[in-house]
């Protein structure tokens, strides 16, 4: 792709952005064109409520796609993805295991304190999934082997997560139901002093790895003797992809099919296998995919907020299923 | 030059270093166009795998214009020498011109950013190999001759004094097997670059290379 094209998609897709970022602002079950921006209400809903949702949802978009493209990258596989590999289900059940406690210790409520110890565990489930999956794919070329443990560690979480549900307090049991179907409505503005900081810096980590992703796409052992660190680059990604999913899934709850369908999606669009590329399209289309996803769910109905999970597995499903089908595309 | 000296090599195995190969010493010079040869099993890519530093050597030395291979940094040896696998290299919108400009990775910066020198340097490995019509080609549209060419120019763009191919005629016809080793033969005479291929096809080798390694039973070495 040359300089002038990778320019001119850039800007295409951040003025889609700028203007979806202002529909997401505007529209909900109170349009802000209704309202005085003299009226307390309005600046109530816009800097309360709608700013830090869809803050959230351009850095959960962009830190969920740079994942799926760095893993998939370095699986050399298309189906990678936090999800798929039930790295985000490692976050979830940690997740579970930090809301019980934290429930029977009756500290939840504590200012930062509960979010803090579930971001750490979310981090800290992330984290473990990664290396299980790291080190499957380092005993087995095969991507359906590394799949299928992918799929079946999901299932080993799920089940334990479905045990931990059974046996815990009704009250925790409801905190947890309503974080695991995924919302971006949860974060503050205070939250995101935090989360954003330390998901650019992750996200700017990410650039320094184009060089050594762009050779790992032959194969490793070009990449090593092209001068990569193999074993660097692994502890790299593991490090920045646990971080930003555990993150991004603590404070949203994991998000389905972003982190795989925009990589995809940006490969089948833009035909470009170079990272520096890849990077800025998936940061931007995965804001796309969030902020389209976050305005149907508050569009559908005035009385209800659809959980954001269900609208973009409806987004990222079919994109999955034409890869399927066009298995001869030119993505992995 | 590479010089192996009394070199064994091998791999870790569950039960400690297993030994393929040992007291193996040659010199190889540049512009020589090395033929490896060896039945199957007998250690001809665990010897090429050492030779790259992608496994170390179980004792001995492999020496790079003197210096040893285990002092060599991953830039340094990626300037020094460069390899052609036989695996299948395509998917995620890799054209020729993508793997063909990988081969300038270690003279780079960190976002991967191509000067226009390194792009006047792919533009004429390319042409090099007559692959200048085909750049802008998947690698998944390109024939096995085609990608093999490719991985080589892919070479060129390194700038290697060394290339070191491994069963680089596996996937070929008879006629690509022999454009394939005239573009060998030619690099060593115009480049003076040395050249080590591993084959099975002794007939062939016999006709292009001027020096021959050939591996045999109770590690005896024959070299000419």
């Amino acid at each position: 792709m040359t300089q002038g094209k990778f320019i001119f998609n850039t800007i295409c897709l951040l003025v889609l952005v700028l203007l979806l970022t202002a529909a997401d602002l505007c529209f909900g079950s109170i349009s802000l064109f209704s309202l005085s921006p003299d009226d307390p209400l309005f600046s109530n809903i816009l800097y309360d409520f709608r700013l830090p949702k869809t803050l959230t949802c351009i850095l959960a978009g962009s830190a969920l796609s740079i994942c799926g493209l760095l893993m998939q990258s370095l699986f050399r596989n298309p189906l990678a993805g936090p999800y798929v590999l039930g790295v985000s289900s490692g976050a979830s059940l940690f997740v579970a295991v930090a809301t019980m406690l934290l429930t029977s210790l009756n500290i939840s409520g504590v200012f930062f304190v509960g979010k803090g110890i579930i971001t750490l565990f979310s981090i800290a489930g992330a984290f473990f999934v990664t290396l299980i999956i790291l080190m499957v794919s380092k005993k087995s070329k095969s991507n359906v082997t590394i799949l299928l443990v992918g799929l079946m560690l999901s299932q080993i979480l799920g089940a334990s997560q479905g045990l931990i549900e059974y046996i815990s307090s009704p009250d925790s049991l409801k905190t947890f139901v309503m974080w695991s179907m995924g919302s971006v409505g949860g974060t503050t503005l205070s939250d995101l002093r935090f989360v954003a900081p330390l998901t650019l810096i992750l996200l700017g980590l990410g650039f320094c790895l184009i060089k050594p992703m762009n050779a790992i796409l032959l194969n490793e052992q070009y990449a090593q003797n092209l001068g990569v660190n193999i074993h660097r680059l692994r502890i790299s990604v593991i490090v920045i992809t646990s971080i930003l999913v555990g993150l991004i899934t603590a404070f949203c709850g994991p998000i389905a099919f972003v982190g795989i369908s925009v990589p995809i999606a940006s490969r089948l669009f833009f035909k470009t296998s170079h990272h520096l590329h890849q990077m800025v399209f998936c940061i931007l289309i995965g804001a796309i995919v969030m902020l389209t996803a976050d305005i149907i769910c508050q569009g559908i109905s005035n009385q209800f907020t659809l959980p954001i999970n269900t609208v973009t597995t409806l987004i990222g499903s079919p994109i999955v299923i034409y890869l399927l089908f066009r298995s001869k595309l030119n993505i992995g | 030059m590479i010089q192996l000296n009394d070199l064994e090599i091998g791999y870790s195995g569950k039960k400690g270093p297993v030994s393929v190969f040992k007291h193996l010493s040659s010199v190889f010079n540049p512009g020589d166009l090395v033929g490896l040869m060896g039945d199957n099993g007998i250690g001809k890519s665990t010897l090429l795998k050492t030779m790259t530093g992608t496994i170390k050597a179980l004792s001995g030395q492999i020496l790079l214009d003197g210096k040893s291979i285990d002092r060599y940094t991953a830039a340094e040896l990626a300037q020094y020498l460069s390899i052609v696998i036989t695996e299948k290299i395509g998917g995620f919108n890799l054209t020729a011109w993508d793997v063909v400009a990988s081969g300038r990775t270690p003279y780079i910066n960190l976002f991967g950013k191509l000067e226009q020198r390194d792009k006047d340097i792919i533009e004429t490995s390319l042409e090099k190999l007559n692959l200048l019509p085909l750049k802008d080609k998947l690698m998944d549209e390109l024939s096995d001759g085609q990608r093999q060419k490719v991985m080589i120019a892919k070479s060129l763009a390194q700038q290697t004094p060394v290339i070191i191919l491994d069963e680089p005629t596996a996937f070929l016809d008879y006629n690509s097997k022999h454009r394939l080793f005239k573009v060998l033969k030619e690099l060593c005479e115009k480049e003076n670059k040395l050249i080590i291929v591993s084959s099975h096809d002794l007939d062939l080798m016999t006709v292009y290379i001027n020096r021959s390694l050939t591996l045999l039973e109770g590690n005896v070495a024959e070299i000419r």
